[in-house]
C-alpha cells in the first residue's frame, strides 16, 4: 500500500468509458497528465471523467474542456482548504 | 421496474426535433452540473438527465423507446415484452460504465456476457483518523449482472472493504477480484480515497493540517504543549514570539504512508476574554505598560 496505485491506459478507458484514441489524443496534446509509461493517477482519472462529460454534454473543444477541468481542480483545492 | 418518461425528464414534447432535445439537455446539464450546481439533488438529477439524453439523442434508441413507450405512463410498472428490441441494432460501448437506472438496463441492457469482468470504480469517504488507524467500510456497488436470458440487470452488491493505515487523499486502492464478475475472471475494484471535512483536521496528500489553539503567553514566551492528533498525543515546542497563523511543521508525523507525511500545526492565538476584574486589570496594565501598536508599520 506504500506506492500510489496508477492505472494503465486500458484501465482508464474502462472506468471512464472513453475510447483509447480519445485518451491518447488528449495525453499527446498535454491536456491529461500521464506518468511515465502511460500510467494515470486518481487525479488524472477524475480529470478524464470531467473532460469527457464536458466534451460530450456541450460539444466542447478538448482545450476548453481542459480549461474547465483546470478551474474545477482549483475549485476543489480551495474548497478543501475551507474544510 | 418503473417506466420512465424521458421526454418529461428533459421537458420536451414527444415530437421534439433532435436540435430541441440537445438544447434542453444542455440547459439542464448546466443547471445540474455536479461541480457547480447549488441544487441539493444535483447529482441524482444529472444522472436522470444523462440517461434520458442517452436514449433520446440516439435515433435508434429513441425509435425503440417511442415504439415501446406509447402505452405507458411514468411510474407505471413496466416489463418489456420478449424480443421487443428485435430489429434494432444498438452499439453498447457508449454507455459502458455509466450508472443508469434499472429501467434503462432493462431496456437497453442486452450487452451479452463479456469475456472478462470489468474493473469497478468507486469513491470512499474516510475520516482523518482512518488514515492513521486503518478502517473497515461497507461499500454498495451497482453492478450489471447477466441473467440466464442474457439480459442485464443492475444489482446492488455490498462489499466489506478493509482500508489499510497510511492511505492518502486521492490515492487509488486496488482490491483484486472485487469488481464486476464477467464470464471469465472478475475485474478489480478501484477505490478513490477522499477525506471528510473535519473541524480540526485537514488531509492534504500525506500531510495532516491541524489548527492548534494557544494562549497569548504560550505564543509570546514559548511553551511545550501536549497535542492530540489522530495518531496519538505528542509534545510540540512552540518557539517564543510565535504569532497567530504561524505554521509549525513536525516531520514524519503526518499520514503514516511510506514515506510518512508531515504534521502541520497552524497556531491560533486565542485571547482570554476580559470578563473578570482580574482579567480586566491585567489587560489594563498591559495597555499602560507596554509600548505596543499592532498597526505600526515596520
Amino acid at each position: 500500500m506504500s506506492e500510489e496505485e496508477l492505472l494503465t491506459l486500458e484501465e482508464v478507458v474502462l472506468v471512464c468509458a472513453v475510447t483509447p484514441e480519445w485518451l491518447r489524443d488528449r495525453v499527446e496534446e498535454g491536456l491529461v497528465p500521464a506518468a511515465p509509461e502511460w500510467r494515470f493517477s486518481a487525479v488524472a482519472v477524475r480529470r478524464v471523467r470531467r473532460m469527457h462529460a464536458l466534451e460530450r454534454d456541450f460539444d466542447a473543444a478538448p482545450e476548453l474542456a481542459a480549461l474547465m477541468a483546470d478551474l474545477l481542480e482549483e475549485l476543489d483545492a480551495l474548497r478543501a482548504r475551507l474544510g | 421496474v418503473e417506466f420512465k418518461d424521458y421526454y418529461q425528464t428533459l421537458g420536451v414534447a414527444r415530437e421534439a426535433a433532435a436540435d430541441e432535445i440537445r438544447k434542453a439537455f444542455r440547459k439542464l446539464a448546466r443547471k445540474y452540473h455536479p461541480d457547480v450546481s447549488k441544487e441539493p439533488d444535483a447529482e441524482a438529477r444529472m444522472k436522470e438527465v444523462n440517461e434520458a439524453y442517452a436514449v433520446l439523442s440516439d435515433p435508434e434508441k429513441r425509435a425503440a423507446y417511442d415504439q415501446l413507450g406509447r402505452n405507458y405512463r411514468p411510474g407505471e410498472e413496466f416489463r418489456p415484452p420478449p424480443d421487443w428490441d428485435a430489429g434494432f441494432e444498438f452499439s453498447h460501448h457508449d454507455f459502458q460504465g455509466a450508472d443508469f437506472s434499472d429501467f434503462f438496463a432493462e431496456l437497453f441492457g442486452r450487452m451479452g456476457a463479456r469475456g472478462h469482468g470489468q474493473d469497478h470504480y468507486a469513491k470512499v469517504l474516510l475520516d482523518a483518523e482512518d488514515a492513521f488507524l486503518g478502517a473497515a467500510r461497507q461499500i454498495a456497488l451497482r453492478v450489471p449482472t447477466v441473467d440466464a436470458g442474457g439480459r442485464v440487470t443492475l444489482e446492488t452488491r455490498t462489499l466489506n472493504v478493509k482500508i489499510p493505515a497510511g492511505v492518502r487523499a486521492g490515492q487509488l486502492i486496488r482490491l483484486a477480484g472485487q469488481g464486476a464478475a464477467g464470464a471469465g475472471k472478475p475485474g478489480d475494484l478501484l477505490l478513490e480515497v477522499h477525506f471528510k471535512p473535519h473541524a480540526r483536521y485537514r488531509v492534504d496528500g500525506r500531510d495532516l493540517h491541524v489548527d492548534l489553539p494557544v494562549a497569548p503567553w504560550e505564543a509570546a514566551l514559548g511553551a511545550v504543549l501536549r497535542v492530540n492528533v489522530p495518531g496519538g498525543a505528542l509534545n510540540v515546542r512552540i518557539p517564543a514570539g510565535a504569532q497567530s497563523g504561524r505554521v509549525l511543521r513536525v516531520r514524519g508525523k503526518g499520514i503514516p504512508a511510506a514515506p510518512p507525511g508531515d504534521l502541520l500545526l497552524t497556531l491560533r492565538v486565542i485571547l482570554p476574554s476580559a470578563d473578570t476584574p482580574k482579567a480586566r486589570e491585567l489587560y489594563e496594565q498591559m495597555a499602560r505598560d507596554l509600548a505596543f501598536d499592532p498597526r505600526a508599520t515596520p
